[in-house]
């Protein structure tokens, strides 16, 4: 079977110009432009089935929304082959968008002043979807994301996860094969991610929709994606399972305790007068402290979250939890520190 | 081909019906919005009826006839105000960084900023243009109607609209390069209307050429308005010429629309 996404070498470079300070140095810039070359994507190769769920992860800048871009035909390639549903996104873009759905976490495609449904309507003009197969699957995105509650509420007055549904089911309306998600649960509620991403799992699974997301939580990638890939300067630093690289390089998670202030002057302090917890559970290991908090760093295979607590709570009074998960940051710094990119022509990390 | 430019307009009335329907929630708002709106252009008529209380003709032409020019302006202007709307705004529209939604839809990048915008309240400029017009009519009383300077008429204000569409969109089109440039735009479509509202042979010649010959907004009023009032055009041009502004603004247009593409194309390999 042809693959979904196919890209050999793809590049990109920005020139910007650079504004020299002052009025006189703004002149100049307008006759004599001092440009910068920026290398947003490097020599990217990408292979992603059909049906496949896949997470591009990486720090701002990295080069995830530039690839996208060239994934979709907004943005031409400096260099390298792609194909996308076997299209070339430049030239055939707008067929390419009648196949491919986009959902942009920070940016909605609805219309704010309307009423959700209206907008929902008006995107069967823009696609051409026929009649029937727009109001089935309307029947069926209103059920499987719940968008009966606020179908008839303008979406400037949804709540974030609200709209986020609503931007869900505007993408999906025209039965792409393809869904590109950029930071889909970004500044939603524990609850409202969850829902997300059941969603998410079940069009994966059940309409075979090929799945692309780029995200900065790792929690999401967790949940959804068996692969991914992880990309920095504009260059692949990973590609392979998830499970492999939380292995690896996942490090540890981190729960914040914070305790009783009369019962921790009680603890035994160390030298800079800071509390120590004494005979923590295997595995766990005390990182900071700095009174009433106490940072415990602990792997996720050497026991369960909720042991932690009640082991914290039979010996403590603890008046607030909270947990840290590692950062995408953290897991590219390790990748970086355990010094796996040695040779140029082993950029990336192949897991298989 | 045909069916496309069919499915494309279709597709246009229901995104402008949309618009409609959003603003019409509020509807004193709309109102109170066109009243205003028309109230500042008539407003803005004023001058031209103060130069005529010393002054009885402007190199020969009277106040009535400088009204006709005034009100054919006035409602081309105002036509491509309210269906140029999303081409005004699409600064908005870049800086948003909403362009990158526009090319991810199936439908060609024009028809939907096209579509973006539709302001009812600048149904007050072209009110405006109509009172204005019924004043020149009630001052004109000579004029020989025949069946050609009825259709001059239409011919005037769709051309004129026409022209100012075009120099919205090669404003648009300059955004991607410097993001905005709302007032390099604004000097040729408010001082475009502005100057096209007084007879064009006040200006000097370099400008007279500037309006037939590059940005040929005076095909669009000033030249059917001449053939109207039985007026010669400067340059010894024959003033049958006024039925030739359609093609004129539309090959302007194409111009404009040829540049459009363009600049699209730049946006797709520079991303800015």
């Amino acid at each position: 079977m042809e693959a979904m996404i196919e890209a050999e070498g793809l590049s990109k470079t920005f020139r910007v110009a650079r504004r020299r300070p002052g009025l006189l140095g703004g002149l100049r810039s307008v006759v004599d432009p001092q440009v910068r070359i920026v290398h947003a994507v490097r020599d990217l190769s990408l292979h992603i089935e059909r049906g496949e769920m896949i997470g591009l992860v990486g720090p701002n800048g990295a080069g995830k929304s530039t690839t996208i871009k060239m994934l979709t035909g907004i943005l031409v390639p400096t260099g390298g082959r792609v194909r996308v549903a076997g299209l070339d996104p430049m030239r055939q873009r707008r067929e390419l968008a009648s196949r491919i759905g986009v959902v942009f976490g920070q940016r909605s495609q609805l219309w704010w002043d309307l009423p959700l449904i209206d907008s929902l309507r008006l995107l069967r003009h823009l696609y051409r979807v026929p009649e029937k197969r727009h109001s089935d699957n309307l029947a069926r995105l209103r059920n499987m994301l719940d968008l009966d509650e606020f179908l008839d509420t303008p979406v400037r007055q949804l709540s974030l996860g609200q709209r986020m549904r609503g931007d869900l089911a505007a993408a999906l309306l025209h039965d792409p094969e393809l869904l590109y998600l950029d930071e889909p649960t970004i500044g939603l509620d524990v609850v409202a991610k969850a829902r997300i991403r059941e969603f998410l799992l079940a069009i994966n699974a059940g309409q075979g929709v090929t799945v692309l997301l780029t995200t900065h939580d790792m929690d999401d990638v967790e949940t959804l994606c068996p692969r991914m890939l992880i990309i920095d300067h504009g260059r692949k630093l990973y590609d392979g399972g998830v499970t492999e690289i939380r292995e690896r390089f996942g490090g540890e998670r981190m729960l914040i305790a914070v305790l009783d202030p009369v019962e921790i002057a009680a603890i035994p302090h160390d030298a800079q007068d800071q509390p120590v917890l004494s005979d923590l559970p295997e595995g766990v290991h005390q990182v900071q402290a700095e009174a009433p908090r106490i940072w415990l760093a602990f792997s996720r295979d050497s026991l369960p979250v909720h042991e932690l607590v009640a082991w914290l709570g039979a010996r403590y009074r603890l008046r607030d939890v909270t947990f840290q998960e590692p950062e995408i940051e953290d897991v590219i710094r390790r990748i970086y520190e355990e010094g796996l990119l040695l040779g140029r022509d082993e950029v990336s990390v192949q897991v298989s | 081909m045909v069916c496309n430019i069919l499915a494309d307009f279709r597709l246009y009335l229901h995104l402008i019906a949309m618009q409609l329907r959003a603003q019409l929630q509020y509807k004193l708002n709309v109102l109170i919005d066109i009243v205003t709106y028309l109230s500042v252009t008539c407003l803005e008529f004023v001058p031209v009826l103060i130069f005529f209380g010393p002054f009885p003709s402007l190199l020969g032409w009277t106040v009535g006839e400088v009204a006709m020019l005034y009100a054919i302006t006035s409602m081309s202007f105002g036509l491509a105000e309210l269906f140029g709307a999303g081409i005004d705004a699409f600064d908005e529209t870049i800086r948003r960084g909403e362009f990158d939604r526009v090319l991810l839809r199936p439908v060609g990048p024009f028809m939907q900023v096209v579509s973006s915008e539709f302001r009812l309240r600048r149904l007050g400029r072209i009110t405006q243009g109509l009172l204005v017009f019924i004043f020149a009519l009630s001052l004109l009383p000579g004029l020989n109607w025949t069946a050609l300077k009825l259709a001059v008429l239409p011919i005037a204000i769709v051309s004129g609209a026409l022209v100012f569409i075009a120099i919205l969109l090669l404003g648009a089109t300059l955004c991607f390069w410097t993001i905005q440039t709302t007032e390099l735009t604004n000097i040729l479509t408010y001082g475009g209307r502005e100057m096209l509202s007084y007879p064009l042979t006040i200006y000097n010649q370099g400008l007279q050429r500037f309006f037939l010959f590059v940005v040929p907004l005076a095909f669009g009023t000033y030249i059917p308005i001449c053939y109207l009032l039985g007026r010669p055009l400067p340059f010894g041009l024959p003033v049958e010429i006024a039925f030739a502004a359609p093609l004129v603004a539309l090959a302007f247009a194409l111009i404009a629309g040829a540049t459009w593409r363009f600049g699209v194309r730049h946006y797709q390999s520079t991303g800015s």
